[in-house]
Protein backbone atom coordinates (compact mmCIF):
# COMPACT_ATOMS: atom_id res chain seq x y z
CA UNK A 1 0.00 0.00 0.00
CA UNK A 2 1.33 3.40 -0.96
CA UNK A 3 1.86 5.99 1.74
CA UNK A 4 0.04 9.27 2.13
CA UNK A 5 2.82 11.38 0.62
CA UNK A 6 2.79 9.27 -2.54
CA UNK A 7 -0.97 9.41 -3.01
CA UNK A 8 -1.04 13.15 -2.30
CA UNK A 9 1.66 13.69 -4.91
CA UNK A 10 -0.30 11.59 -7.42
CA UNK A 11 -3.52 13.50 -6.74
CA UNK A 12 -1.72 16.78 -7.39
CA UNK A 13 0.07 15.50 -10.47
CA UNK A 14 -2.65 13.46 -12.16
CA UNK A 15 -5.83 14.88 -10.61
CA UNK A 16 -6.45 17.25 -13.54
CA UNK A 17 -5.89 14.47 -16.09
CA UNK A 18 -8.31 12.15 -14.32
CA UNK A 19 -10.82 14.98 -14.01
CA UNK A 20 -10.65 15.76 -17.75
CA UNK A 21 -11.00 12.11 -18.70
CA UNK A 22 -14.03 11.91 -16.43
CA UNK A 23 -15.49 14.94 -18.12
CA UNK A 24 -15.28 13.46 -21.59
CA UNK A 25 -17.18 10.38 -20.39
CA UNK A 26 -19.39 11.44 -17.54
CA UNK A 27 -21.91 14.14 -17.32
CA UNK A 28 -22.32 14.67 -13.61
CA UNK A 29 -20.24 15.52 -10.58
CA UNK A 30 -21.29 12.55 -8.46
CA UNK A 31 -20.02 10.05 -11.04
CA UNK A 32 -16.84 12.07 -11.47
CA UNK A 33 -16.24 11.92 -7.74
CA UNK A 34 -16.82 8.14 -7.75
CA UNK A 35 -14.35 7.57 -10.55
CA UNK A 36 -11.83 9.97 -9.08
CA UNK A 37 -11.83 8.04 -5.81
CA UNK A 38 -11.83 4.66 -7.55
CA UNK A 39 -8.77 5.56 -9.61
CA UNK A 40 -6.73 6.84 -6.68
CA UNK A 41 -7.80 3.89 -4.51
CA UNK A 42 -6.42 1.61 -7.22
CA UNK A 43 -3.24 3.64 -7.14
CA UNK A 44 -3.10 3.29 -3.34
CA UNK A 45 -3.19 -0.48 -3.71
CA UNK A 46 -0.99 -0.68 -6.79
CA UNK A 47 2.34 -1.68 -5.27
CA UNK A 48 4.37 -2.36 -8.37
CA UNK A 49 6.74 0.46 -9.27
CA UNK A 50 6.38 2.36 -12.53
CA UNK A 51 9.24 2.42 -15.01
CA UNK A 52 8.91 6.14 -15.64
CA UNK A 53 6.59 9.10 -15.27
CA UNK A 54 5.19 8.38 -18.74
CA UNK A 55 4.43 4.86 -17.68
CA UNK A 56 2.70 6.15 -14.56
CA UNK A 57 0.66 8.70 -16.51
CA UNK A 58 -0.38 6.08 -19.07
CA UNK A 59 -1.45 3.86 -16.18
CA UNK A 60 -3.68 6.64 -14.83
CA UNK A 61 -5.23 7.24 -18.24
CA UNK A 62 -5.95 3.57 -18.82
CA UNK A 63 -7.37 2.99 -15.35
CA UNK A 64 -9.56 6.09 -15.57
CA UNK A 65 -10.94 5.20 -19.00
CA UNK A 66 -11.67 1.63 -17.86
CA UNK A 67 -13.35 2.86 -14.70
CA UNK A 68 -15.52 5.25 -16.73
CA UNK A 69 -16.52 2.50 -19.15
CA UNK A 70 -17.33 0.14 -16.30
CA UNK A 71 -19.51 2.79 -14.73
CA UNK A 72 -21.31 3.44 -18.00
CA UNK A 73 -21.84 -0.28 -18.53
CA UNK A 74 -23.14 -0.76 -15.01
CA UNK A 75 -26.63 -2.22 -14.92
CA UNK A 76 -27.53 0.28 -12.26
CA UNK A 77 -26.95 3.02 -14.71
CA UNK A 78 -29.95 2.64 -16.94
CA UNK A 79 -30.78 6.29 -16.51
CA UNK A 80 -29.43 8.78 -18.99
CA UNK A 81 -27.82 11.89 -17.76
CA UNK A 82 -29.07 15.04 -19.41
CA UNK A 83 -26.53 17.16 -21.17
CA UNK A 84 -27.64 20.15 -19.16
CA UNK A 85 -25.79 18.78 -16.15
CA UNK A 86 -22.58 18.98 -18.10
CA UNK A 87 -23.24 22.56 -19.05
CA UNK A 88 -23.33 23.46 -15.35
CA UNK A 89 -19.87 21.98 -15.02
CA UNK A 90 -18.42 24.21 -17.69
CA UNK A 91 -20.68 27.18 -17.08
CA UNK A 92 -17.88 29.13 -15.43
CA UNK A 93 -15.68 28.94 -18.55
CA UNK A 94 -15.37 31.60 -21.22
CA UNK A 95 -17.68 31.33 -24.24
CA UNK A 96 -14.85 30.21 -26.47
CA UNK A 97 -13.75 27.38 -24.17
CA UNK A 98 -17.30 26.33 -23.49
CA UNK A 99 -18.02 26.15 -27.19
CA UNK A 100 -14.94 24.03 -27.91
CA UNK A 101 -15.59 21.64 -25.04
CA UNK A 102 -19.26 21.29 -25.96
CA UNK A 103 -18.24 20.45 -29.53
CA UNK A 104 -15.74 17.83 -28.34
CA UNK A 105 -18.22 16.32 -25.91
CA UNK A 106 -20.83 15.95 -28.61
CA UNK A 107 -18.52 13.60 -30.54
CA UNK A 108 -18.97 9.82 -30.22
CA UNK A 109 -17.11 8.43 -27.21
CA UNK A 110 -14.20 6.82 -29.13
CA UNK A 111 -13.58 10.04 -31.00
CA UNK A 112 -13.72 12.08 -27.80
CA UNK A 113 -11.05 9.89 -26.25
CA UNK A 114 -8.84 10.12 -29.33
CA UNK A 115 -9.23 13.90 -29.56
CA UNK A 116 -8.37 14.42 -25.91
CA UNK A 117 -5.37 12.10 -25.98
CA UNK A 118 -4.06 13.49 -29.24
CA UNK A 119 -4.78 17.23 -29.01
CA UNK A 120 -4.41 17.71 -25.31
CA UNK A 121 -2.08 15.00 -24.02
CA UNK A 122 0.00 15.01 -27.21
CA UNK A 123 0.00 11.26 -27.85
CA UNK A 124 0.51 10.11 -31.44
CA UNK A 125 -1.96 7.76 -33.10
CA UNK A 126 0.28 4.67 -32.58
CA UNK A 127 0.70 5.63 -28.91
CA UNK A 128 -3.06 6.03 -28.50
CA UNK A 129 -3.53 2.64 -30.20
CA UNK A 130 -1.20 1.01 -27.66
CA UNK A 131 -2.77 2.86 -24.77
CA UNK A 132 -6.32 1.88 -25.67
CA UNK A 133 -5.45 -1.49 -27.12
CA UNK A 134 -6.85 -0.51 -30.51
CA UNK A 135 -5.68 -0.82 -34.09
CA UNK A 136 -3.71 2.26 -35.18
CA UNK A 137 -5.83 2.67 -38.31
CA UNK A 138 -8.93 2.77 -36.14
CA UNK A 139 -7.38 5.61 -34.18
CA UNK A 140 -6.50 7.45 -37.39
CA UNK A 141 -10.08 7.03 -38.51
CA UNK A 142 -11.45 8.31 -35.19
CA UNK A 143 -9.16 11.32 -35.33
CA UNK A 144 -10.02 12.10 -38.94
CA UNK A 145 -13.75 11.89 -38.29
CA UNK A 146 -13.47 13.93 -35.12
CA UNK A 147 -11.49 16.61 -36.92
CA UNK A 148 -14.14 16.73 -39.59
CA UNK A 149 -16.92 17.13 -37.06
CA UNK A 150 -15.08 19.78 -35.11
CA UNK A 151 -14.25 21.73 -38.22
CA UNK A 152 -17.91 21.77 -39.13
CA UNK A 153 -18.87 22.81 -35.68
CA UNK A 154 -16.15 25.27 -34.77
CA UNK A 155 -14.98 26.60 -38.10
CA UNK A 156 -12.11 25.72 -40.29
CA UNK A 157 -8.69 26.75 -38.99
CA UNK A 158 -7.46 23.21 -38.51
CA UNK A 159 -3.74 22.73 -38.23
CA UNK A 160 -3.94 19.17 -36.83
CA UNK B 1 -7.95 24.12 -33.71
CA UNK B 2 -5.29 22.25 -31.74
CA UNK B 3 -4.60 25.33 -29.71
CA UNK B 4 -8.29 25.97 -29.01
CA UNK B 5 -8.86 22.40 -27.85
CA UNK B 6 -5.74 22.49 -25.69
CA UNK B 7 -6.77 25.78 -24.16
CA UNK B 8 -10.30 24.57 -23.48
CA UNK B 9 -9.15 21.39 -21.73
CA UNK B 10 -6.50 23.36 -19.90
CA UNK B 11 -9.21 25.27 -18.13
CA UNK B 12 -10.60 22.08 -16.57
CA UNK B 13 -9.10 21.26 -13.19
CA UNK B 14 -9.79 18.89 -10.39
CA UNK B 15 -11.33 21.12 -7.75
CA UNK B 16 -9.89 21.31 -4.26
CA UNK B 17 -13.11 19.80 -2.89
CA UNK B 18 -12.76 16.77 -5.17
CA UNK B 19 -9.14 16.27 -4.15
CA UNK B 20 -9.96 16.67 -0.49
CA UNK B 21 -12.80 14.13 -0.57
CA UNK B 22 -10.49 11.71 -2.37
CA UNK B 23 -7.74 12.20 0.20
CA UNK B 24 -10.30 11.47 2.92
CA UNK B 25 -11.49 8.34 1.09
CA UNK B 26 -7.90 7.11 0.81
CA UNK B 27 -7.29 7.76 4.50
CA UNK B 28 -10.40 5.69 5.28
CA UNK B 29 -9.23 2.92 3.01
CA UNK B 30 -5.87 2.89 4.75
CA UNK B 31 -7.52 2.49 8.15
CA UNK B 32 -9.76 -0.29 6.85
CA UNK B 33 -6.81 -2.09 5.32
CA UNK B 34 -4.94 -1.89 8.58
CA UNK B 35 -7.82 -3.41 10.49
CA UNK B 36 -6.87 -6.99 9.52
CA UNK B 37 -3.86 -6.49 11.78
CA UNK B 38 -6.29 -6.14 14.65
CA UNK B 39 -8.08 -9.31 13.62
CA UNK B 40 -4.74 -11.03 13.37
CA UNK B 41 -3.90 -9.87 16.87
CA UNK B 42 -7.21 -11.24 18.10
CA UNK B 43 -6.59 -14.54 16.36
CA UNK B 44 -3.08 -14.65 17.82
CA UNK B 45 -4.53 -14.08 21.30
CA UNK B 46 -6.99 -16.89 20.72
CA UNK B 47 -4.23 -19.20 19.56
CA UNK B 48 -2.20 -18.32 22.65
CA UNK B 49 -5.22 -18.94 24.82
CA UNK B 50 -5.85 -22.32 23.23
CA UNK B 51 -2.15 -23.14 23.45
CA UNK B 52 -2.25 -22.00 27.07
CA UNK B 53 -5.19 -24.24 27.86
CA UNK B 54 -3.56 -27.05 25.90
CA UNK B 55 -0.30 -26.45 27.75
CA UNK B 56 -2.15 -26.40 31.04
CA UNK B 57 -3.81 -29.70 30.17
CA UNK B 58 -0.49 -31.05 28.97
CA UNK B 59 1.25 -30.20 32.21
CA UNK B 60 -1.50 -30.57 34.78
CA UNK B 61 -3.21 -33.69 33.50
CA UNK B 62 -2.00 -36.72 35.47
CA UNK B 63 -0.81 -39.47 33.16
CA UNK B 64 -0.01 -41.97 35.90
CA UNK B 65 -1.00 -42.55 39.45
CA UNK B 66 1.08 -43.57 42.44
CA UNK B 67 -1.15 -45.14 45.03
CA UNK B 68 0.42 -44.97 48.47
CA UNK B 69 -1.28 -47.17 51.04
CA UNK B 70 -0.36 -47.86 54.60
CA UNK B 71 -3.48 -46.84 56.16
CA UNK B 72 -3.38 -43.31 55.25
CA UNK B 73 -4.21 -43.85 51.63
CA UNK B 74 -3.07 -41.30 49.14
CA UNK B 75 -2.91 -41.19 45.43
CA UNK B 76 -0.41 -38.96 43.72
CA UNK B 77 -1.32 -38.00 40.16
CA UNK B 78 1.90 -37.71 38.19
CA UNK B 79 2.10 -35.81 34.92
CA UNK B 80 4.11 -36.76 31.84
CA UNK B 81 7.12 -34.97 33.29
CA UNK B 82 7.03 -37.19 36.39
CA UNK B 83 5.86 -34.36 38.61
CA UNK B 84 3.09 -34.66 41.14
CA UNK B 85 0.12 -32.63 39.99
CA UNK B 86 -2.70 -34.02 42.12
CA UNK B 87 -2.86 -35.38 45.64
CA UNK B 88 -5.99 -37.33 46.44
CA UNK B 89 -6.66 -38.81 49.86
CA UNK B 90 -8.93 -41.79 50.40
CA UNK B 91 -9.48 -41.54 54.13
CA UNK B 92 -9.14 -39.10 56.97
CA UNK B 93 -5.63 -40.20 57.82
CA UNK B 94 -4.70 -39.72 54.23
CA UNK B 95 -6.22 -36.26 54.22
CA UNK B 96 -4.36 -35.33 57.39
CA UNK B 97 -1.13 -36.55 55.87
CA UNK B 98 -1.77 -34.71 52.61
CA UNK B 99 -2.43 -31.53 54.57
CA UNK B 100 0.89 -31.67 56.38
CA UNK B 101 2.96 -32.20 53.27
CA UNK B 102 3.49 -30.05 50.23
CA UNK B 103 3.79 -32.66 47.55
CA UNK B 104 2.38 -30.86 44.57
CA UNK B 105 4.77 -30.01 41.73
CA UNK B 106 7.54 -32.03 43.26
CA UNK B 107 9.31 -34.71 41.31
CA UNK B 108 7.59 -37.96 42.31
CA UNK B 109 10.81 -39.25 43.88
CA UNK B 110 11.09 -36.20 46.09
CA UNK B 111 7.42 -36.57 46.95
CA UNK B 112 7.98 -40.23 47.93
CA UNK B 113 11.03 -39.29 49.99
CA UNK B 114 9.01 -36.68 51.84
CA UNK B 115 6.19 -39.11 52.44
CA UNK B 116 8.49 -41.84 53.75
CA UNK B 117 10.27 -39.32 55.94
CA UNK B 118 7.06 -37.92 57.39
CA UNK B 119 6.61 -38.88 61.07
CA UNK B 120 3.22 -40.36 60.32
CA UNK B 121 4.55 -42.90 57.85
CA UNK B 122 7.98 -43.52 59.29
CA UNK B 123 6.49 -44.35 62.70
CA UNK B 124 3.98 -46.73 61.21
CA UNK B 125 6.69 -48.43 59.20
CA UNK B 126 8.80 -48.74 62.31
CA UNK B 127 5.87 -50.45 63.98
CA UNK B 128 5.74 -53.00 61.22
CA UNK B 129 2.96 -51.54 59.14
CA UNK B 130 3.03 -52.32 55.47
CA UNK B 131 3.36 -49.65 52.83
CA UNK B 132 2.23 -50.46 49.35
CA UNK B 133 3.09 -48.30 46.39
CA UNK B 134 1.13 -49.14 43.28
CA UNK B 135 1.83 -47.54 39.94
CA UNK B 136 -0.81 -47.41 37.25
CA UNK B 137 -1.34 -45.43 34.09
CA UNK B 138 -1.98 -45.60 30.39
CA UNK B 139 1.66 -45.17 29.45
CA UNK B 140 3.56 -48.38 30.15
CA UNK B 141 6.93 -46.72 29.67
CA UNK B 142 6.19 -44.10 32.26
CA UNK B 143 4.73 -46.66 34.64
CA UNK B 144 7.87 -48.75 34.33
CA UNK B 145 9.98 -45.70 35.00
CA UNK B 146 7.91 -44.63 37.98
CA UNK B 147 7.96 -48.12 39.43
CA UNK B 148 11.73 -48.31 39.10
CA UNK B 149 12.03 -44.87 40.67
CA UNK B 150 9.72 -45.83 43.53
CA UNK B 151 11.65 -49.04 44.14
CA UNK B 152 14.88 -47.07 44.25
CA UNK B 153 13.38 -44.60 46.73
CA UNK B 154 12.17 -47.33 49.02
CA UNK B 155 15.14 -49.66 48.66
CA UNK B 156 16.14 -49.20 52.27
CA UNK B 157 12.66 -49.87 53.63
CA UNK B 158 11.76 -53.33 54.80
CA UNK B 159 8.01 -53.18 54.79
CA UNK B 160 7.44 -51.47 51.53
CA UNK B 161 6.29 -53.17 48.41
CA UNK B 162 6.08 -51.66 44.99
CA UNK B 163 3.92 -53.05 42.24
CA UNK B 164 2.31 -52.43 38.93
CA UNK B 165 -1.35 -51.71 38.71
CA UNK B 166 -3.41 -51.23 35.65
CA UNK B 167 -5.59 -48.42 34.46
CA UNK B 168 -8.72 -50.54 34.52
CA UNK B 169 -8.25 -51.51 38.17
CA UNK B 170 -7.57 -47.88 38.94
CA UNK B 171 -10.94 -46.89 37.61
CA UNK B 172 -12.70 -49.67 39.49
CA UNK B 173 -10.82 -48.81 42.66
CA UNK B 174 -12.05 -45.26 42.45
CA UNK B 175 -15.52 -46.54 41.77
CA UNK B 176 -15.34 -48.60 44.97
CA UNK B 177 -14.00 -45.57 46.85
CA UNK B 178 -10.63 -47.19 47.50
CA UNK B 179 -7.16 -46.24 46.53
CA UNK B 180 -5.61 -48.51 43.93
CA UNK B 181 -3.19 -50.23 46.31
CA UNK B 182 -5.92 -51.09 48.74
CA UNK B 183 -8.27 -52.16 45.96
CA UNK B 184 -5.73 -54.63 44.63
CA UNK B 185 -5.24 -56.08 48.07
CA UNK B 186 -9.02 -56.26 48.34
CA UNK B 187 -9.17 -58.20 45.06
CA UNK B 188 -6.66 -60.71 46.41
CA UNK B 189 -8.70 -61.06 49.55
CA UNK B 190 -11.92 -61.41 47.66
CA UNK B 191 -10.43 -64.19 45.53
CA UNK B 192 -9.94 -66.15 48.76
CA UNK B 193 -13.19 -65.10 50.38
CA UNK B 194 -15.85 -63.93 47.99
CA UNK B 195 -17.99 -62.59 50.80
CA UNK B 196 -15.58 -59.76 51.55
CA UNK B 197 -16.76 -56.37 50.36
CA UNK B 198 -14.94 -53.14 49.65
CA UNK B 199 -16.49 -51.58 52.75
CA UNK B 200 -14.95 -54.33 54.88
CA UNK B 201 -11.44 -53.32 53.91
CA UNK B 202 -11.91 -49.58 53.62
CA UNK B 203 -11.00 -48.91 57.25
CA UNK B 204 -8.24 -51.50 57.53
CA UNK B 205 -4.54 -50.88 57.31
CA UNK B 206 -2.56 -52.64 54.65
CA UNK B 207 -1.00 -54.76 57.36
CA UNK B 208 -4.42 -55.90 58.52
CA UNK B 209 -5.52 -56.78 55.00
CA UNK B 210 -2.26 -58.59 54.34
CA UNK B 211 -2.53 -60.58 57.54
CA UNK B 212 -6.08 -61.44 56.66
CA UNK B 213 -4.95 -62.73 53.26
CA UNK B 214 -2.13 -64.69 54.87
CA UNK B 215 -4.55 -66.24 57.32
CA UNK B 216 -6.95 -67.24 54.56
CA UNK B 217 -4.11 -68.66 52.48
CA UNK B 218 -2.97 -70.74 55.39
CA UNK B 219 -6.48 -71.98 55.87
CA UNK B 220 -6.78 -70.40 59.29
CA UNK B 221 -10.28 -69.18 59.83
CA UNK B 222 -9.71 -65.57 60.58
CA UNK B 223 -12.04 -62.74 61.37
CA UNK B 224 -10.55 -60.04 59.16
CA UNK B 225 -12.35 -57.24 60.85
CA UNK B 226 -11.07 -58.22 64.26
CA UNK B 227 -7.44 -58.63 63.24
CA UNK B 228 -5.19 -56.26 64.98
CA UNK B 229 -2.22 -57.03 62.74
CA UNK B 230 0.92 -55.04 62.37
CA UNK B 231 2.96 -56.63 65.11
CA UNK B 232 4.15 -59.78 63.46
CA UNK B 233 5.82 -58.62 60.32
CA UNK B 234 8.83 -56.66 61.52
CA UNK B 235 11.75 -56.80 59.20
CA UNK B 236 9.87 -58.77 56.65
CA UNK B 237 9.70 -57.51 53.12
CA UNK B 238 6.45 -58.56 51.59
CA UNK B 239 6.93 -59.60 48.04
CA UNK B 240 3.30 -59.89 47.10
CA UNK B 241 3.69 -58.40 43.77
CA UNK B 242 4.86 -61.55 42.02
Amino acid sequence: MRDEAETNRAIERYGDTVRRLCMIHLKNEADTQDIFQTVFLKYLLHDRPFESEEHEKAWFIRVTLNACRDLLKSVFRSRTVPLEELSTQIAHLTDERREVLSAVLELPRREREAVYLHYYEGYTAPEIGRLLGKNINTIYTHLARAREHLRERLGGEDHG
Amino acid sequence: MDERIRDAFDSIHAGEELKESTRAALANARTRRRRPARYLAAVACLVLLVAGIGGYQFYFAPTSVLSIDINPSLELGVNRFDRVVTVQSYNEDGQALADTLELKYLDYREALDQLLASPDISERLAQGALLSITVAGENETQCGRLLAGAEACTAGQENVSCRHGNAEDLEQAHHAGLSLGKYQAFLELQALDPTVTAEDVAGLTMRQIRDWIDALEQGVPAEGESQTGGQSGHGHHYGWHE
